[in-house]
């Protein structure tokens, strides 16, 4: 017993709190796959018994076209709704269904059988693709690695005790009436669900009722298609495989037709054959051969094993045909399809640009494993029907072809490796996106000869892929290159070895940091520092050593890597060596007690303050990262006040987005204070944006409120930016029609004042008064729609403005009917005619906002007042050239402003109009 | 003479060629930074010995221009001398000497590129006008 445990926690590793959940969810699979287990062989027996075999290609034809359809609109459907929703509607849906066709098949109607076969072939794509959804929301990422193993059995239990189930009850209550049984297992697995969703801490209201699957343009992808020879030979598999399946399960839905004529010894058979033997030989194939196969002979062994096992299977076909030889060619082409085929085919699909792989295999989900079904059962029609060719000389047909598909596959891996070559020789092939974790022997290959190419980037990237492999003997290599002429390739060398507990680079790694000299930095010595420190027996000794060392880099290296090793560091790093670095005069010592203090913590020590205020930006900025390590909020003064330094910006916003929301509050303090610098409110926003949490959008939303067109400008553009990274926040809200509204109220002022202005461009101040106002149209009109792409689409607005700015008329059209389309009433209102002619855009600014038109007195006086600092200057300035002597007493409070341009501009002005 | 408020100043600037893309208010925060100077006539401004870190624009005056004591140019009102020790801390391989009383602007490399790390739309601007002669200089 105990041993049995043991067993199970190593193999299956479900931890405290996971249990129930996990039970739920197996049962949940294992029910809906019985269910499902019980249909197949019934749906399937049942056409055998009733229909001639030459029926059975229009068979295929019809699950194709009506499973098409059926699974597209089903998509359609659940996309929009909740996944709860969508098992609770196909639970009930599945559960009427069955029993109308278990009463319907009462009355023998022949296109009811071609009904309940299309209608098996949905309930796979429901219910049975539903489970996995399920699964795939009540784990979370981390959980699903440990915990599918698992589910993966149960579903093989579930279909195998289906298979069961059905060949023996089929005996005691029938073939029609195994459809109650499978309506009562899928009602059994639906109490399971509920089961699963009572549990603490599951919500599935979140999710969706299916996965969107990735958008595709046929037009674009048959194009790629006809460009890409590597697409090509894909596709050319993919075809060919569902034309063979069609045709090898015709052959043996044949022979079982011919070796049962009983409808319920057939059900019975084929509840045996699918339930059991062939879950259990796909799964005894996934699990302890798929990886050895592709790890032993790569890409193309995986691909050619498909092939080659049906054509073997074949020539027994030929020789004997009969049950036995076409359900052994039947279980060898689904076993192999389900293992290694695709297998093979998820890492034929490695090397393509991420997007085209994903569209692709959408494309090929959706279209063409469906097409190649059809067009199967077609040319079943014609070699059965027209040349009428027996089941013995289909297999000649099906060796034929094999041949082209082994054929293929060698293209394949050709295509495989060429492509592998050239996305690795621009760094682009991702090994993480790979769905399955596997060693093919091809890419190491390529890549253990990349790691020791002329191209140090290339190799780097080869040999950091390579270590991602947990089953590569990366040992071996590393040892062969830890002598490379590139920095960068013994850089990675001593990282990964670090990362894979490889002890046996210390002398080469002491001997690299001994030749390291002064002012060398070479991107070997952090991590030759860190691996020597980690291998070291006297940890301490060397650590002391390399802190004297020559070299500034391995010094900084060898402190920084002391945060691992505590027992090192105490001794050395004492508070006053701490605080005798900081107040040396030599840079290094500082940045080291930068470092140290990252190292050891600040505790009853102003050091960390006094070296973020230090002149040497290289010392600030390392004061930076130690504050944003230590994160303790007494530096947050320091840090909002290096906002205002252009130098250390970049290093204070990294250092605050690093105390993440806690600070958040206290960042839309300062932003909201109008009494802070206005050069550290300008850059909050962008510490903000690095906090994408609800809370920081709405500070940001209150900033907008500000009356500094930066600051708001500044919040605004954060918005934006953090609502095309992350669909999750919320940035509907009502003061953004509020916002619209005042940002084209002043569109309409500014228009009103830019007016009497237009035609007067001759003074040298009347001329940048015309610009600025122009430019205040252009951002403002810039504002609204950076504020329209909080409410609606983003993209779509920006691409709208866009348009507008290009003032093509074909698009300046397209842009107009876009937005009267898509705004709101009252925001089109507001908006569309400011895009408009001058004259209508006065008519609209007085009739909604009351904005009148004025001559150039008029209009200067409301610029003088306006508060914006650089019109009221060009308005003062512009007042002056045009002599206007009435608005003086406008003028003369400026003068006494100190501390703004406005004042000189004022001085001056009043003198002219003395 | 009086110094120049920001709006003169701007005016000023507007016949840098390197900064023609840029807003009258981007001007004048460009303006914000720039300073007055005044040199008597025979003051060396830029030269092959001098560190060239500043782009002055003449105001008043002339300043002439010279390669190996040969007078190539004369500059007067509005033009602009070292255009590219903005970007470019080379010494130039001529001398520009003031023949009169000279009053130049003068735009200092250092609060320059402080000012662009403070509003990207100039540096924007400014690449572009750069990008915009580069393409000019390769289709000719």
């Amino acid at each position: 017993m105990g041993r049995l445990r043991e067993f199970w926690s190593r193999t299956f590793d479900v931890r405290e709190g996971e249990a129930l959940r996990t039970t739920f969810m197996a049962l949940y699979l294992l029910l809906v796959l019985l269910a499902y287990y019980i249909l197949k062989p019934v749906s399937r027996g049942m056409f055998l018994n009733k229909f001639d075999i030459d029926e059975l290609p229009y068979l295929y034809i019809v699950i194709a076209a009506a499973g098409g359809v059926m699974a597209y609109f089903y998509t359609k459907l659940a996309i929009h709704s909740s996944l709860k929703t969508a098992v609770n509607v196909c639970t009930f849906g599945m559960i009427g269904t069955l029993v109308l066709i278990w009463h319907l098949l009462t009355y023998n109607w022949p296109w009811m059988i071609y009904l309940f076969n299309a209608f098996v072939s949905l309930f796979s794509i429901t219910l049975v693709s539903q489970g996995w959804l399920v699964a795939a929301n009540v784990f979370t990422t981390r959980e699903a690695k440990r915990l599918y193993g698992l589910l993966g059995v149960s579903a093989v239990i579930g279909a195998a005790v289906g298979g069961s189930f059905t060949n023996v009850m089929v005996h005691y209550i029938g073939t029609r009436n195994l459809l109650l049984a499978s309506a009562g297992f899928v009602l059994l697995a639906y109490g399971a669900f509920l089961g699963v969703t009572l549990q603490k801490g599951v919500s599935l209201s979140q999710a969706k009722g299916a996965e969107k699957e990735e958008e595709f343009s046929i037009k674009e992808l048959t194009g790629a298609i006809g460009r890409v020879r590597h697409l090509q030979v894909i596709m050319g598999i993919i075809a060919l495989t569902y034309i063979v399946d069609v045709t090898v399960e015709f052959q043996f839905n044949a022979m079982a037709k011919q070796a049962y004529t009983n409808q319920r010894e057939l059900v019975a058979f084929l509840g045996n054959f699918y339930g059991i033997w062939l879950n259990l030989i796909t799964f005894v194939l996934q699990f302890f051969l798929t990886a050895f196969v592709v790890s032993r002979f790569g890409v193309g062994g995986a691909l050619q094993i498909m092939p080659v096992a049906i054509a073997g299977a074949s020539v027994g076909t030929y020789l004997s045909p009969g049950v036995v030889s076409t359900g052994a060619t039947r279980l060898t082409e689904a076993a192999t399809r389900y293992s290694f085929n695709k297998t093979g085919m998820e890492l034929l699909y490695l090397p393509l640009p991420i997007e085209l792989r994903n569209r692709t295999k959408a494309f090929t989900d959706i279209f063409v494993d469906r097409f190649s079904r059809g067009v199967g059962g077609l040319l079943l029609i014609f070699l059965t029907g027209t040349l009428n060719l027996s089941v013995r000389q289909l297999s000649i047909v099906v060796f034929g072809y094999t041949i082209v598909w082994v054929f293929l596959s060698i293209r394949a891996k050709n295509e495989y490796v060429a492509t592998v070559r050239k996305r690795l020789a621009s760094r682009r092939l991702d090994l993480d996106s790979l769905r399955i974790n596997v060693n093919e022997a091809g890419t190491m290959r390529l890549l253990q000869e990349t790691t020791e190419s002329s191209n140090p980037r290339q190799a780097v990237y080869a040999l950091s892929l390579l270590g991602e492999a947990s089953k590569y003997p990366l040992e071996k290599q590393l040892v062969k290159l830890v002598d490379s002429t590139f920095p960068e390739v013994r850089g990675k060398v001593y990282e990964l070895a670090m990362q894979r507990g490889i002890r046996s680079l210390y002398e080469n790694a002491l001997a690299e940091l001994r030749s390291s000299r002064f002012g060398d930095d070479a991107p070997v010595v952090k991590p030759a520092v860190e691996y020597a420190l980690w291998v070291s027996s006297d940890t301490p000794d060397l650590a002391k050593r390399l802190l004297n060392h020559p070299n500034q880099l391995v010094a900084r290296s060898a402190l920084s890597a002391l945060i691992a090793h505590p027992e090192a560091s105490e001794p050395l790093i004492t508070k006053e060596w701490i605080e005798e670095a900081a107040a040396s005069k030599d840079t290094n010592r500082r940045v080291l007690a930068a470092i140290a203090i990252a190292v050891r913590g600040d505790a009853e020590s102003r050091a960390l303050h006094n070296l973020l205020q230090d002149p040497d930006p290289e010392v600030a900025g390392e004061a930076c990262k130690t504050a944003a390590a230590l994160q303790n909020r007494v530096y947050l003064d320091s840090l909002l006040r290096l906002l205002a330094k252009a130098r250390m910006r970049g290093k204070a916003i990294d250092a605050l987005a690093g105390y993440g929301e806690r600070i958040v509050g206290t960042l839309g303090d300062v932003l909201l204070d109008t009494t802070s610098p206005s050069a550290v409110r300008r850059q909050i926003p962008r510490v903000l944006q690095r906090i994408p949490t609800q809370r920081s959008v709405d500070v940001l939303f209150q900033a907008y409120e500000e009356p500094d067109l930066m600051v708001r400008t500044a919040a605004l553009k954060s918005l934006n930016s953090m609502r095309d990274k992350d669909v999750k926040l919320s940035f509907g809200r009502d003061s953004l029609t509020g916002f619209i509204g005042k940002e084209a109220q002043y569109y309409y002022e500014m228009a009103a004042a830019l007016s009497p202005f237009k035609e007067s461009r001759e003074t040298p101040a009347a001329r940048l008064l015309a610009q600025t106002l122009e430019e205040r149209l252009r951002s403002t009109l810039e504002r609204l729609f950076r504020l329209l792409g909080l409410k609606y689409p983003a993209k779509e607005m920006h691409a709208a403005y866009l348009a507008l700015n290009r003032k093509k008329t074909d698009e300046y059209t397209a842009a107009i009917e876009f937005l009267d389309n898509i705004l709101e009433r009252e925001l089109k209102r507001v908006l569309l005619p400011l895009l408009d002619e001058d004259a209508r855009i006065s008519q609209t600014g007085r009739d909604l906002f009351g904005v009148q038109e004025k001559d150039q007195r008029a209009a200067l006086r409301e610029l003088i007042k306006s508060g914006d600092s650089w019109l009221v200057a060009c308005a003062v300035a512009t007042a002056a050239e045009l002599g206007l002597r009435d608005l003086r007493p406008e003028i003369e409070p400026l003068a006494r402003k100190a501390g703004t341009d406005v004042v000189t501009v004022a001085k001056s002005a009043l003198v002219t109009l003395a | 003479m009086a110094e120049l408020n920001i709006i003169e100043k701007v005016i000023a600037l507007e016949a840098v060629d390197l900064l023609k893309n840029l807003s009258a208010e981007q001007l004048s925060r460009i303006a914000s930074i720039a300073k007055e100077a005044r040199y008597t006539p025979g003051k060396v401004i830029l030269g092959p010995e001098t560190t060239l870190d500043a782009l002055h624009v003449i105001l008043e005056g002339a300043v002439s221009i010279s390669r190996d004591g040969i007078e190539l140019h004369v500059a007067h009102e509005n033009e602009v001398l070292g255009s590219w020790a903005l970007f470019d801390p080379e010494p130039m391989s001529v001398t520009a000497k003031t023949i009169e009383h000279t009053r130049v602007l003068t735009i200092g490399r250092d609060d320059f590129y402080d000012l662009l790390s403070d509003n990207t739309e100039i540096t924007a601007s400014i690449f572009a006008m750069l990008v915009k002669r580069f393409r000019q200089l390769v289709e000719r």
